[in-house]
Parts: C-alpha cells; sequence; structure tokens
C-alpha cells in the first residue's frame, strides 16, 4: 500500500488507526492516503499544466523569458510537460486506486461513464485523452510530419479549460478559500498569456519583411553609434 | 535493345556530339536569341540533332547508368544523381505514386545558365524530365521555371509540340517560380508548388518521402536533367570522356569577365579557370601588374554563396571541388567573376551581402537577424573610416549564424562575407585610414533591379 509521509494536511478527517506497524502521519490512513495523494497531485498538475500552456504560448510567439535565451523557452515548455505528465498519471492512478470512490479504468479514459461526478470526471477523462494525443504527436513528430503534429498540437487551447473546468467542477475543495485563489490565478495567467498571444500576432511581422526590418534598425542604430563616436572624437 | 518514342526501323543512329559543346552552343545567350547554330528548340531541330530519346530496356537501367556515368547535381550542390532517384524510385514502389520536378528556378542573379538551356534545348531538359519520370515511377512532373511570360510561353509550346507528336508519358505541368534567391531550394520549390511560400521547410520528413502533394518527390536541376538525356542515348562511357574521374562530364558555366561582358558556356569538369577567364588569369602579366588596364584583384567562384578567391591563387585552381574547395570556395553551379581593379571588393560585398540578407526567408531568426546585423556592419566597412567594433561585430556574428536555420542560405552567405574579408584585407587597411583603392563606383556584380536597396 501506498503510504503519504509529506505533504499531507494539517486537519485529520478520520479516526488514526495503523497499518503494518507504520505511525501515521498527520492522521492520514491507508484509506485517505490515497485520497489526499490524488487531490494533491491533481493540484500540483493543474499547477504545471498552467505553466506549460503559458510557456506553450511564449514558444509559439517566439518570445523570450527573462534571462532566459530563446530556444529556454522551448526547452523548459518540454520539460515542464512532461512533469506534468507524470503527476497527472499519478493523479489518475491514485484516484483509479482510492477504495473511497469506485473510479473504474474505463472511466479515467472514456469521458462521461463514471458513477461519481459523472460530469466533472468526465471532463477529466476528456483532458486526459487530448493531453495523450499532444503528447504523443509530440514524441513522433519527427515521423508524422510538422504539419500534422500543428494541427493536432492546436488543441492544447482546448485541453486546458477543460482540464481547469474538472478541477474546479470534482475538486470541492477548489470551490473555495486558498485553493480557489490558486484555480484563479491559473485561469488569469492562462487568459493573460493568450491575450498576448492574440495582439503579438497581430502585431507580428510578415517573414518577407523581417530581414528588411532588421537590417533598417540596425542600419540607423550604427549610425547613430557612429555619429556619437564622431562627436566624441571631436571633443 | 531500348525502346526509342519514334523507333522506326531504319532511323539512322545519331552519332554522338564530339567534343564540346554538348547541350547548348558556346557563348550562348540566356534570352529568346539563344538558339544560333544547334536549331534545338524546336522538337525537329532537337530530333535532327540527337535523334529520338530512347527508354532504357530494364527497369533500374537510367539508375545504373547515372551511377556509372558520375552524374552529380548541377544545381550547385553536386549530390550523385543516382542515389536521388534511387531513393524515390523506392518509396515510388511502396506508394505507387510519385513526383519529378525539373528545377529552373535559378534563383542566383550571377548565373544565366538554366535560362540560357530552357531558351536554347529546352527538348533536352523535357527529354531528361521523362526519363526520370519512368525510372522513378512518377505519375505528375512539373517544370519549374524562372519567372517571365516570354520563356513560359516559348516552354509551353515545346510541350505542346511534345504533346502533338505523342512522345511524352508523363504530363508535364510549367509552373513559374517567384523572383526569389531561395525560390530553386528544394524545401521552398515543395512547398511552392503544394500552394505554399516559397520558403525552405524542415528537413523531416525528407522531400524524396514527402513532398509535391505528399508524395515521393525528385528534384533536379534542369541542367542535371539535360545530362541525363544525352546519357541514356549515348552511355556513361561517352559522358566520362569529358571532365576529371573524380568528377566526370561537363557543365554549363556563367561567366562574368573584367570587362563588364559575361557569357555563358559548356566547359569538361576540371577546366583551368585560367582558361575561362583568359585575359583576367591566362596572361601572367594581369595578375602581376594589377594597375594594369585588364588587371583583376580577386575572382568569385561558385556565386553569392561561393568565395572570394585571390587572383594568384585562382589561375591554380580548376573548375571542380576537388580544387575549389580546399581554397574554400565551389563548383556550385558554375558562375564565375572576376572583379577588375578600379572597383571596391568591399562595396561589392557590402552590396550583395545586403541583397542576401534581405532574400532572408524570415523564418529563423539566426538568419533573419543575423544576416542584417552583418550586412549592415559590411556597409561600415564599405564606408570610409570603420571602426574597429565594425570588423569585429561581422566575425562575431558570421561565428553565430553559420551552421543554423532550416536551410543553408547562413552558411552560404557567411562563406561569401568571410572569403571577402581575407582577400580584400588591404582594401580593408586602406578604408581604416578613410582611403579607397576604387575608382569606380559603378556597381560590377549584379543584383536584380527590383530588389530593394534600403537606404
Amino acid at each position: 500500500m501506498l503510504a503519504v509521509t509529506e505533504g499531507g494536511p494539517q486537519a485529520t478527517p478520520n479516526a488514526g488507526h495503523t497499518q503494518g506497524g507504520e505511525a501515521l502521519v498527520n492522521g492520514i490512513t491507508s484509506s485517505t492516503a490515497l485520497w489526499y495523494a490524488s487531490r494533491a497531485t491533481g493540484v500540483v498538475a493543474l499547477l504545471l499544466l498552467t505553466a506549460v500552456m503559458v510557456l506553450g504560448i511564449v514558444v509559439n510567439r517566439q518570445g523570450r523569458l527573462p534571462g532566459l535565451p530563446r530556444f529556454g523557452a522551448t526547452s523548459l515548455h518540454r520539460s515542464v510537460s512532461l512533469l506534468a505528465v507524470v503527476f497527472v498519471a499519478v493523479h489518475v492512478a491514485t484516484a483509479i486506486a482510492d477504495p473511497f470512490v469506485s473510479i473504474g479504468i474505463l472511466a479515467a479514459v472514456v469521458p462521461f461513464v463514471s458513477h461519481y461526478e459523472g460530469f466533472w470526471l468526465g471532463l477529466g477523462a476528456v483532458s486526459l485523452d487530448l493531453m495523450a494525443a499532444l503528447i504523443v504527436t509530440s514524441l513522433v513528430r519527427g515521423r508524422i510530419g510538422r504539419r500534422t503534429w500543428r494541427v493536432v498540437h492546436w488543441l492544447a487551447y482546448l485541453t486546458w479549460p477543460v482540464a481547469f473546468a474538472h478541477s474546479i467542477g470534482s475538486a470541492t475543495d477548489m470551490q473555495g478559500g486558498l485553493l480557489l485563489y490558486l484555480g484563479i490565478g491559473c485561469a488569469v495567467a492562462v487568459a493573460a498569456a493568450a491575450a498576448w498571444r492574440v495582439t503579438a500576432a497581430r502585431r507580428a511581422v510578415p517573414p518577407a519583411q523581417r530581414a528588411a526590418r532588421v537590417l533598417a534598425a540596425a542600419s540607423a542604430s550604427r549610425r547613430l553609434d557612429r555619429d556619437r563616436h564622431a562627436g566624441a572624437g571631436a571633443r | 535493345m531500348s525502346v526509342g518514342y519514334l523507333a522506326a526501323a531504319g532511323t539512322p543512329r545519331v552519332t554522338p556530339p564530339p567534343g564540346l559543346p554538348r547541350l547548348i552552343p558556346a557563348d550562348c545567350a540566356a534570352g529568346p536569341e539563344a538558339d544560333h547554330g544547334f536549331g534545338q528548340q524546336s522538337l525537329a531541330g532537337h530530333l535532327a540533332r540527337l535523334g529520338p530519346l530512347t527508354y532504357p530496356a530494364r527497369p533500374g537501367g537510367l539508375i545504373a547508368e547515372a551511377e556509372a556515368a558520375g552524374l552529380t547535381g548541377r544545381g550547385g550542390a553536386a549530390f550523385p544523381v543516382h542515389r536521388k532517384l534511387a531513393a524515390v524510385a523506392g518509396q515510388a514502389r511502396e506508394r505507387r505514386r510519385a513526383v519529378v520536378v525539373a528545377n529552373g528556378a535559378e534563383g542566383e542573379p550571377a548565373s544565366g545558365k538554366d535560362a540560357a538551356l530552357l531558351w536554347g534545348a529546352p527538348h533536352l531538359v523535357l527529354d531528361g524530365l521523362q526519363l526520370v519520370a519512368q525510372a522513378t515511377g512518377a505519375t505528375e512532373a512539373f517544370l519549374y521555371s524562372r519567372r517571365g511570360e516570354e520563356l513560359s510561353r516559348r516552354l509551353l509550346g515545346a510541350l505542346r509540340q511534345r504533346a502533338a507528336a505523342g512522345l511524352d508519358r508523363v504530363q508535364v505541368e510549367l509552373v513559374q517560380a517567384p523572383d526569389a534567391f531561395l525560390a530553386g531550394e528544394e524545401s521552398a520549390l515543395v512547398s511552392w508548388l503544394n500552394g505554399g511560400p516559397a520558403r525552405p521547410a524542415f528537413k523531416q520528413p525528407p522531400v524524396w518521402q514527402r513532398g509535391v502533394a505528399g508524395l515521393p518527390t525528385l528534384v533536379q536541376n534542369v541542367e542535371t536533367l539535360a545530362h541525363l538525356a544525352l546519357i541514356a542515348r549515348f552511355g556513361a562511357g561517352w559522358f566520362r570522356a569529358e571532365g576529371t574521374p573524380a568528377e566526370p562530364g561537363t557543365m554549363l558555366v556563367t561567366v562574368h569577365r573584367a570587362d563588364g561582358g559575361s557569357y555563358i558556356t559548356e566547359t569538361g569538369v576540371g577546366t583551368p579557370l585560367a582558361a575561362l577567364l583568359p585575359a583576367e588569369l591566362g596572361a601572367p602579366g594581369a595578375r602581376t601588374a594589377p594597375d594594369a588596364s585588364g588587371g583583376i584583384q580577386a575572382v568569385l567562384a561558385g556565386g553569392y554563396h561561393g568565395a572570394w578567391l585571390d587572383p594568384g591563387r585562382a589561375a591554380g585552381l580548376t573548375l571542380s571541388n576537388a580544387s575549389l574547395r580546399p581554397a574554400g570556395a565551389f563548383a556550385g553551379a558554375g558562375v564565375l567573376a572576376a572583379l577588375p581593379v578600379g572597383r571596391c571588393g568591399l562595396a561589392e560585398t557590402a552590396r550583395v551581402g545586403r541583397y542576401l540578407a534581405l532574400e532572408s526567408a524570415g523564418q529563423c531568426g539566426p538568419c533573419f537577424n543575423g544576416l542584417p546585423h552583418i550586412a549592415g556592419a559590411l556597409d561600415e566597412l564599405a564606408g570610409p573610416r570603420p571602426r574597429r567594433q565594425a570588423l569585429a561585430d561581422v566575425q562575431r556574428w558570421a561565428g553565430l549564424v553559420a551552421g543554423r536555420g532550416a536551410c543553408h542560405h547562413p552558411d552560404g552567405f557567411v562563406r561569401f562575407v568571410r572569403s571577402a574579408l581575407s582577400v580584400f584585407r588591404a582594401e580593408l587597411d586602406a578604408h581604416g585610414r578613410g582611403r579607397c583603392t576604387a575608382t569606380d563606383p559603378a556597381p560590377f556584380l549584379p543584383v536584380p533591379a527590383g530588389a530593394p536597396t534600403g537606404s
């Protein structure tokens, strides 16, 4: 049995008992451990997916993150998304294994077949499937070609809102308190990134004009530098 | 025995053309007047000179013959033709369809040989296109030619003549390339034929796997196809009679003389550069006394992705990759230019550099950011008293853009610029002292008139 030994809540929902000679930590029992693990990994997964979403938008617009070269945003987007996959996997696995509510393996993958919280869990299944599509196509991008990958990757803009709705809807503790603020923060971050993406796309210089723009700017700044240099020399 | 188009019994076998030229007459113009001598513009003239095309009797025959001939791509990259043919043929066997493209885009402003060939001997190119279509099992064929109403009309006429004679097994569609330096880059060409912009794409999957309409696609330079049409008729042994054992055959060259004139001719690979620029490199006096009229200060080999060479060194080199590569240049698409004394090599390099920078497809950061910055610094080096920083900038940025991006545009640009910094060292010193050795400010190297020149 899986035992969570850190990061547990301070509250004690169940009366403690021991199992296998192991002492209780903060009142988490074997029956609640999976429940808490699923909750915790779910929250962390939401945070990571939000980061992935924002980073993906930065990569898409060829933006830069402070202190990182351009390729840094790309590799960060990749690494964080793979990390999110791990958390989502643990989140789903613990939810299935948790005996408190019966969620079958089928309900985790096939939307809207769960008896428990059918609609909200269904959204979770939808986002899980979409995420699987995104990850698999990204891993085999070299084989399927960039265009196919790109089309599938547009699903990211659907995946995050569905996953977010699943978080808010199925987690009662996210409907108030600290976790609610966390959820709002995530939504604001993604909304801001999306808004920035749209305006940046509108402002984007067409490829055919990019070199000319850079050349004009480079020549102008070079002339300015030179004049300043000449001025300093004359003085 | 192979089966000819018009293989009527008793048709006199055409004897292979002895010596040179093979493809088009010497000193052929890149225009409507390109015909003089050979009369190959018309189908009748073409058949009278070379006889009907014979397809190889057994499958894979053309591939084997191309390998035996040692034919390499004449678009500049010199890639072995048989390997590309075999790759596309293999893919086409699985997919049952394939596309072949004759590439006559010739985006290089200093080159005119592909246009000269299309004007002077279109049927030679179209024969080659049919041959590779048959060899690869292609179901569609394109002729991708430089933009121009007159040339297009001529090529459509040639296609119609062939259709009327019932010669072609695969129908050929004519497509005009956009006016862009990179229009002939393989993946840019495929993107254009697919209805997209003519911009280079990522090389995975390669076009021989997924090209035009997602089908395996063979892209060959028009001159390469013309050589194949002759190899199919006269054999690999005949092809190897010219050129060097390592780089057999002939190639078309565009030569810009120091007097401002230029000519297009066909020459064996391995011809001394001095034989192609006799007035400039042939006579030793012309080199040792650079102040004499007719003296030159540098030779550009390989076009605008090629390299400047010191004339003393160029005089000892031949038009082959074996000779030019160690000197930092390459034969490429056969462009040579002799820069006369009295012109500023740095000004020429800056002008061409600016053109190349503006021809960036604007996709990859290192290219559309780096090349204009280098071009700006080159402008300063071409002027009086450049700051020392300008030279340092060029050298540093050149190192940053080389080897990056989706195509080889940055690499070619850097090769051209770096060679200028080394060959025009004395001029750099002169500019540093506020002097320029040039007496004639008129531009020498051709840059398209429509190209933006900036401020």
